[in-house]
């Protein structure tokens, strides 16, 4: 794969398009439990509420989690680092990069695993019945992005 | 050659330091070296499919929920401007004191602290405005730095806490009840920081000279200025801790009145609210993958049955829950100064939870022991984050000044946390009200 | 020490802790295997983790995560036979006639064996009656039932809808301090349950309200270690499953003696529905089952005719020979 002439652009369009669905999950999330809150005071009742909740938190989570990857701005613990050479910085950025590349491939071959597993189960949610493999799709996508994402920025570390 | 799960789990440990000392991301650290425990001590198959299910699982989970939703919250409330108003508040009030706007400053950091869940947020947020006063009014940059790294460790004490929601998934405490059992920990630091203030004022004077007085006007103004936020943070906190509703619900109201009152302060635009939106997400997205890596790790730790051989260790040797709880203070003390605090807690929490429930200490006393004893490696040396927060704020101060201002805190730091053990009343009195 | 490579270690994984009824009841079983084996397959307990999750534990031990484990099917979204079939208990007696009908009808009903495929099931497990523990208002009479806010698992939430009441679903744990401040009202639970979450210092009344309560594979072996088993070790978990069975109704009897007990201690006064109360409980909880059992249709299973059979069973019982463990 070549991504050497990437514009950036569209890494921040890719970065906007993230915030929007994050942004959509986490008020969607919000409003839900919220309004179960004043239902529950003033005497109506959200019914699924939590399973609603469940699957905004997916979109929220998987959107801040690949934007995060697609920022490199994971945590690290830089005691050492922070003091280290130019060179070792730099190969240490490599390998930080290739083992996030490899944690969320093992995260999206796990998840592949167990949604191929239950696939033919139709899993659903118990009280609205909300299928739950779109919402397992969105969150393997998510992890397989990030892989990639580190993947390639490894690649073109190498290179220079 | 077969190895035993046990030393599989111990040079796991030591592989897992070494990376992350290494600048290797922690939640990628975590997953990494706990998928392949997990691979060697099972199967590769029954690691994979236990690494999908607790991925989905922690996305999915309405409990942790509560983390993003009160990050949300208090993103809401920085856009309406709350950042410096509790400083404000009570600089005005006594800044005119000798050490005044020292202790103004661990006063805005208590107040900012029940808004923000996070160490690192309140020292770079009231800092941001504090700091720069004090040194208009003369104070020594080191102390006034000091001060404010320290005080900073209140935003993780205070209710909400970020560190205390985490640990409560992890141990399976209710949010709560160790909301609760935070209050009365978070005050008395916030107390003993002011203790250190006055006393180091009374020592040394010219560290910390009075500033001008404030008019009632002008103390009256900036008294309405926190109305708001304040009964916004007291009504989602105190409902929460009175049970009228879950933490979710509590940070989804809190949420809401966030929006109310960036409406009412006519600052609601759509770049404050997306770049509120941003930020949550950002810092979502950080802990989550770190919480992620781990779940993994902890389910690899008890697979290896060290916790049960840490418990076997602790009854043979006939330890009282005292020596136990001073070895593991010291324990996390000494690891603080080389790793940042959520990763050690979450990679000691499976460890030593276990040795907590079989001594017949209350989990809830250990998660506030185990966040208070974190956050005194946010500012002790060599690597207190917080202190690095300040310094990037102004460079002129060396790290070595801000260092050396930290130290009567530090002080403080040792008599409040031998308070907490010795007095575990101070941290359960307020959950055994509730039931 | 070194693994003795002529003993076949299996490790089993649980939820709770050493001391818990249920694995009191494990303990004696893998007493009794050992023994059998002559000690030549000893099971490794690993007690209180979180080895296998809530809801996927099935998945999980089917890839091995745990050779054995606590299994809850009803609790996992992808098994919707085992989710609604605890539903159609309604009249049902003991624990022993609830495992008696789960056999019987997982026997005859190909559907309810088919969702959990790839583990071998090592026991059924039933429960005691839950009743309703409330906080200020005693219930007498279903009409006692409206406007209390109650914690409910979702089996009952429907019918005590329909009476008017308000189920709501949370955490064991929370609720002791939900039900301290007034959050619910009261919460759905057998009285084997109060003494474990301490629920006298917050409820005061009993309602003995019988609630029909069903059976569910509730351990189970995944296929890769089973395959590994010889047939005559394979034979001797077979027989091993009225083993385990049976500790479990002990453990479960002793655990409501205990929590009768701790009740009256307590000073919580138990309540005796009127029998016409129950009957017309009974009936719209029949009504209920028969309704959500047409949701099975959806996933091409006869629902209805599983209800059916299993009100037929409880009504004249079980027939010789149906659900033996083979
Ligand atoms: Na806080
Ligand atoms: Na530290």
């Amino acid at each position: 794969m070549d991504n050497t002439d990437e514009a950036p652009e569209s890494l921040s369009r890719a970065q906007r398009f993230l915030i929007f669905t994050g942004s959509v999950g986490l008020i969607g999330a919000m409003a839900t439990d919220a309004l179960a809150v004043l239902g529950r005071h003033t005497g109506f009742a959200v019914v699924g509420s939590i399973e609603i909740f469940q699957v905004a938190l997916v979109v929220a989570l998987s959107s801040a989690i690949l934007m995060v990857s697609l920022m490199n701005r994971h945590a690290t613990v830089d005691l050492i680092v922070g003091r280290a050479s130019g060179r070792t910085k730099s190969m240490l950025a490599q390998i930080g990069r290739v083992a996030l590349a490899i944690t969320f491939g093992l995260l999206a071959f796990g998840s592949i695993w167990v949604a191929f597993d239950l696939w033919p189960t139709t899993e659903m949610t118990e009280l609205l019945a909300i299928r739950l493999a779109p919402f397992r799709m969105i969150w393997i996508t998510a992890c397989t992005l990030a892989a990639l994402h580190f993947a390639v920025a490894f690649v073109k570390g190498l290179r220079k | 050659m077969t190895l035993l799960p046990e030393a599989i789990g111990l040079l796991a440990f030591i592989i897992l330091l070494v990376i992350l000392m290494a600048g290797i991301p922690i939640g990628a650290s975590l997953a990494l070296v706990g998928t392949l425990g997990l691979a060697l001590l099972l199967t590769p198959e029954a690691a994979l499919i236990k690494v999908g299910v607790i991925a989905f699982d922690t996305v999915t989970r309405y409990e942790l929920g509560v983390l993003p939703l009160f990050m949300l919250m208090a993103q809401l409330c920085f856009a309406a401007g709350a950042s410096g108003d509790f400083f404000g508040l009570a600089a005005k009030l006594i800044g005119h004191k000798r050490g005044g706007l020292g202790v103004a400053s661990i006063g805005g950091c208590a107040g900012f602290g029940a808004i923000s869940g996070s160490s690192l947020a309140t020292v770079a947020t009231v800092s941001a405005v504090a700091l720069p006063e004090m040194r208009r009014q003369g104070y020594h940059p080191g102390f006034a730095a000091g001060a404010l790294a320290a005080g900073g460790t209140l935003g993780s004490l205070i209710p909400p806490s970020g560190a205390l929601i985490v640990f409560g998934i992890i141990a399976e405490q209710s949010i709560g009840k160790i909301f609760a059992a935070a209050v009365i920990p978070g005050i008395t630091q916030a107390l003993f920081y002011i203790a250190a203030v006055l006393i180091m004022v009374r020592w040394k004077p010219e560290l910390a000279p009075p500033g001008p007085r404030a008019t009632w006007r002008e103390r009256g103004a900036a008294a309405l200025r926190i109305t708001d936020i304040s009964l916004l943070v007291l009504f989602v906190v105190g409902g929460l801790i009175l049970g009228w509703f879950t933490p979710t619900e509590a940070a989804s109201v809190g949420c809401v009145g966030g929006l109310v009152i960036l409406a009412v302060r006519r600052k609601f635009t759509l770049p404050a609210l997306s770049n509120a939106l941003f930020e949550t997400l950002r810092t979502t997205g950080m802990i989550y993958t770190i919480v992620i890596g781990a779940i993994v790790f902890s389910t690899f730790v008890s697979v290896t049955g060290i916790p049960d051989h840490m418990i076997d260790l602790v009854h043979s040797v006939g330890a009282s829950p005292t020596m136990a709880i001073i070895v593991m203070a010291v324990m996390l003390l000494l690891l603080g100064s080389f790793l940042d605090g959520l990763a050690l807690m979450l990679l000691m929490t499976p460890i030593l939870l276990p040795v907590v429930h079989s001594l017949g200490l209350s989990p809830i006393w250990f998660g506030i022991f185990l966040v208070r004893t974190m956050e005194i490696g946010f500012v002790h040396p060599p690597l207190g984050f917080n202190v690095y927060v300040i310094h990037a704020q102004a460079k002129d101060i060396s790290l070595g000044s801000i260092f050396r201002g930290v130290i009567p805190f530090l002080v403080s730091d040792f008599f409040h946390l031998a308070m907490l053990i010795a007095f575990p009343i101070t941290v359960l009195w307020l959950p055994s009200l509730q039931g | 020490g070194r693994p003795d490579p002529n003993v076949t270690a299996l490790t089993y994984a649980s939820p709770y802790s050493a001391t818990h009824p249920f694995s009191r009841a494990d303990i004696v079983w893998m007493k009794w295997i050992e023994e059998q084996t002559g000690g030549k397959v000893r099971i490794h307990p690993h007690w209180g983790g979180h080895l296998l999750s809530s809801n996927e534990n099935m998945l999980e031990i089917r890839h091995g995560v745990s050779d054995i484990g606590m299994i809850t099917p009803m609790y996992a979204r992808s098994a919707h036979v085992q989710r609604i079939q605890p539903s159609f208990y309604s009249g049902i007696g003991d624990i022993q006639q609830q495992v008696a009908v789960y056999r019987c009808l997982a026997e005859e009903f190909p559907a309810i064996n088919g969702e959990v495929k790839g583990v071998r099931i090592l026991a059924v497990q039933g429960g005691n009656f839950p009743g309703i523990l409330t906080r200020d208002k005693p219930i007498r009479t279903l009409a006692d039932l409206k406007g209390l806010r109650l914690r409910a698992q979702a089996d009952t939430a429907d019918v005590l809808r329909a009476l008017g009441a308000d189920p709501i679903n949370m955490s064991m744990a929370e609720v002791y301090p939900a039900m301290a401040k007034g959050v619910i009202d009261g919460v759905v639970a057998p009285a084997d349950a109060l003494r474990a979450v301490h629920l006298a210092d917050v409820g005061k009344y009993f309602s003995t309200l019988k609630i029909p309560r069903g059976a569910y594979p509730g351990r189970a072996m995944s296929l890769i270690a089973w395959n590994q088993l010889s047939p005559e070790y394979q034979a001797i978990f077979t027989r091993g499953e009225k083993i385990w069975e049976d500790a479990m109704v002990r453990e479960l009897e002793a655990a409501l003696i205990s929590g009768h007990a701790y009740a009256r201690e307590a000073g919580i006064e138990e309540i005796a529905i009127a029998p016409g109360e129950q009957e017309r409980f009974d009936a719209l909880y029949r009504a209920n089952a028969f309704r959500i059992s047409r949701h099975l249709e959806a996933f091409g299973v006869d629902g209805n005719a599983i209800a059916q059979r299993a009100a037929q069973l409880i009504e004249r019982g079980v027939p010789a020979g149906c659900g033996v463990p083979k």
